[in-house]
């Protein structure tokens, strides 16, 4: 397109768009009869955030996750979705996410919870890390401002999915943490009402924040992207401590937890780390503790690097069984025979997946229907 | 005209004078409230003649900035307490205009309408005349591209990448929580996508990386730091009692050498209102020296030809002081 003809569309685009009020919301979520476009005319959400202090001579140190930023006037932390505004700090993001869809729980992936049902999705723009292989990059990595929003009140996310008849709501895609206030009101909101929550993360957050969020979660699922320091420091752009931290916070919580591990070709792949990881997970969380391999596909910052190769996956699986965690998944494999759950006791196929669906399930509410053992999860 | 400061002998030859930096100071500390557009326009129009080594400013124009669509990037964080000036954009355009160029080839541009409405321009991203839009205007938005330069990914405001040839940058001169200085280089963080992530270590590469993105670093032709009204502590938002009123301008066709000047000329405000220097309180501005080792210009004072004009009440220059 031509200059000219650039500044004429948006000219044309910019009055077209104050015609048209109410914004139309986009056509794949007019199913959502609860939504509505935000309209950025009005700005962007002024709800106060939760677990900030200000700082003496003035400023705020966040304290939601444990990059603490900290932020003067009119700044906003590394998330972007946090603002400081004469000295309150302000979530942007409350009431607006920019991805929902209705998703089988199968691809959180959350194996052992509830198999077969389905999750209303939603994120928000913003994230409190930048991994090079993000595949969300597009969501996570903008500003409030840069997204397509809806405005979706936490009463009208529950209305949807009690309509809906979709019995979990899970805060996903880019990272919950910076969404806090949002999630924790739906998910509270969500209890009353008898819809589950399920919160798929990257674990970096405070001690405080979680321990308040938990009763009003049901289950957790949180990427350990590597058991090596330096991995988060260059290529999540976080810290590994805080995030072993916090699993072990959850665990001790009895709150559900599944890990999913992407294994990025020369980056994170060694058999000395699957061994160092299967380790860690036995010892501070447990053999029953579900371990999801996912393949990497070539994305935002590293389109450099292949695909994982299968057989490297299946050599994570194979050094994580034998350092005996009792359910090990390959993901990103459809087809592949390590989608499917199997008792420890027995070696009975309880629940064969394909993808995202179920084509056998061999389960007596929470116990195989061969040897009657009792399998860990929410059945 | 007083003396012959602009009387230079070759003509306004663009890299030969990559490291001067012209600061233009109106007489008796001018505050942004009390300049008029004609006053802003005086001080741009002897300062861009200085860079350029030109003794008609349309002559000047045309050896610093290229045909085709020009961009004012402005910076608009502090509302209309603290952004660039609307008098110094208008005075700027009315010098663009007067040089030749249609008004409908200006865009005045920031990262979103919402601040630049605060800020007091008047929005228009109509078809005709100067445009004056946030990145985030309908039709508009940011890269579909990843642009990479060291520690930097980011996508860059389309304003940038598809819209104009070239950009000059209207910045502020203040002092900035993390980085220690916010002028030309750090106020380019508004034409990405991402600024947020990138301030630890006082913004250092961070801020010589943005600059050095492709589309950046080859559309950037001038910087104009407004230094009428400097915030030297406080900043980047509104801080009223850590207020100078310099009553100058910051003018270089190097980016690098512009914030140099302006560090140093922040650092002296700092030292007449007994501040501590930045390295003292955990601010030192380490980026522009990364800046001058990537190549991005100059950051060594002894490698600048620094140029002081005074200009009083009647429009005559003289030479003056940097404090």
């Amino acid at each position: 397109m031509k200059r000219r003809t650039f500044i004429r569309c948006v000219g044309c685009t910019a009055a077209a768009a104050s015609i048209l009020e109410p914004r139309l919301v986009p056509e794949y979520l007019r199913g959502f009869e609860n939504a509505c476009a935000f309209d950025f005319t009005k700005g962007l959400s002024s709800v106060e955030a939760k677990y900030y202090k200000k700082l003496e001579g003035g400023g705020i140190e966040c304290g939601i996750c444990p990059r603490h930023c900290r932020v003067t006037d009119l700044e906003r932390g590394y998330c972007g979705t946090r603002e400081n505004r004469a000295d309150t700090y302000y979530t942007l993001i409350y009431g607006l996410p920019c991805a929902l869809n209705i998703d089988p729980i199968e691809k959180k992936p959350l194996y052992h919870y509830y198999p077969g049902t389905k999750a209303l999705s939603l994120a928000t723009a913003g994230c409190n890390v930048n991994c090079k292989f993000c595949q969300n990059w597009e969501i996570s990595q903008s500003r409030p401002e840069q997204t397509d929003n809806l405005d979706i009140s936490p009463k009208a996310m529950i209305d949807i999915a009690e309509k809906r008849k979709v019995p979990h709501i899970a805060y996903t895609y880019s990272e919950p943490v910076i969404f806090y206030e949002y999630m924790s009101d739906i998910a509270r909101l969500g209890h009353e009402k008898g819809v589950k929550s399920v919160m798929i993360t990257g674990g970096y957050i405070e001690k405080e924040p979680l321990a308040e969020l938990m009763p009003h979660l049901d289950a957790i699922k949180v990427d350990l992207k590597s058991i090596r320091e330096d991995y988060y420091r260059d290529i999540v752009g976080g810290e590994l401590k805080p995030v072993l931290d916090a699993l072990i916070q959850i665990r001790e919580a009895g709150m559900w937890l599944e890990l999913v591990y992407l294994v990025v070709p020369t980056l994170n792949d060694t058999e000395a780390e699957f061994t160092e990881l299967a380790g860690w997970i036995k010892t501070y969380l447990g053999p029953d503790v579900p371990l999801h391999f996912s393949r990497f596909y070539p994305q935002y910052l590293l389109k450099n690097l292949p695909p994982t190769p299968t057989k490297t996956l299946e050599k994570a699986h194979e050094i994580c069984k034998a350092e005996g965690l009792n359910y090990v998944y390959l993901g990103n494999l459809p087809g592949h025979r390590a989608e499917s759950t199997y008792c420890p006791g027995c070696g009975q196929v309880l629940i064969e997946r394909r993808g995202y669906r179920i084509y056998r399930y061999e389960l007596d509410g929470n116990r195989c229907k061969n040897c009657n053992r009792e399998i860990p999860g929410l059945f | 005209m007083g003396k012959n400061y602009l009387s230079a002998k070759s003509k306004y030859v663009y890299n030969k004078y990559m490291s001067k930096v012209v600061v233009v100071k109106y007489i008796n500390s001018a505050s942004p409230e009390s300049l008029t557009k004609v006053q802003y326009g005086q001080l741009l129009s002897a300062g861009i003649r200085s860079v350029a080594g030109a003794k008609d400013i349309n002559a000047a124009v045309r050896g610093l900035i290229p045909d085709g669509v020009v961009g004012m990037k402005v910076n608009c964080l502090a509302r209309k307490a603290n952004s660039t000036p609307v008098k110094l954009v208008e005075a700027m355009t009315q010098i663009l205009t007067d040089a030749g160029r249609d008004d409908n080839d200006i865009v005045v541009w920031e990262r979103t309408s919402r601040e630049m409405k605060m800020a007091g321009f008047p929005l228009n991203a109509a078809s005709s005349g100067c445009r004056f839009m946030g990145t985030d205007a309908n039709a508009v938005g940011y890269s579909d591209d990843i642009y990479t330069s060291g520690e930097v990914n980011s996508r860059v405001s389309s304003i940038l990448t598809d819209v104009v040839d070239s950009n000059i940058n209207l910045a502020l001169l203040k002092d900035h929580s993390i980085a220690g200085l916010s002028a030309g280089l750090k106020n380019m963080y508004g034409a990405i996508h991402n600024p947020n992530k990138y301030h630890d270590n006082n913004c250092d590469p961070f801020c010589a990386d943005v600059s050095m993105l492709e589309p950046l670093r080859s559309k950037n032709r001038l910087t104009i730091i407004d230094a009428v009204r400097v915030q030297y502590d406080g900043g980047p938002g509104f801080v009223s009692q850590y207020i100078h009123n310099y009553g100058g301008l910051i003018i270089s066709a190097d980016p690098v050498a512009a914030d140099r000047i302006g560090l140093e000329i922040l650092e002296r405000i700092r030292k007449r209102h007994e501040m501590r220097p930045l390295r003292e309180v955990g601010r030192q501005v380490t980026y522009l020296d990364t800046a001058a080792k990537r190549g991005l210009g100059v950051a060594d004072m002894s490698a600048i030809a620094l140029e002081v004009i005074n200009v009083n009440a009647g429009g005559r220059l003289s030479a003056g002081e940097l404090i």
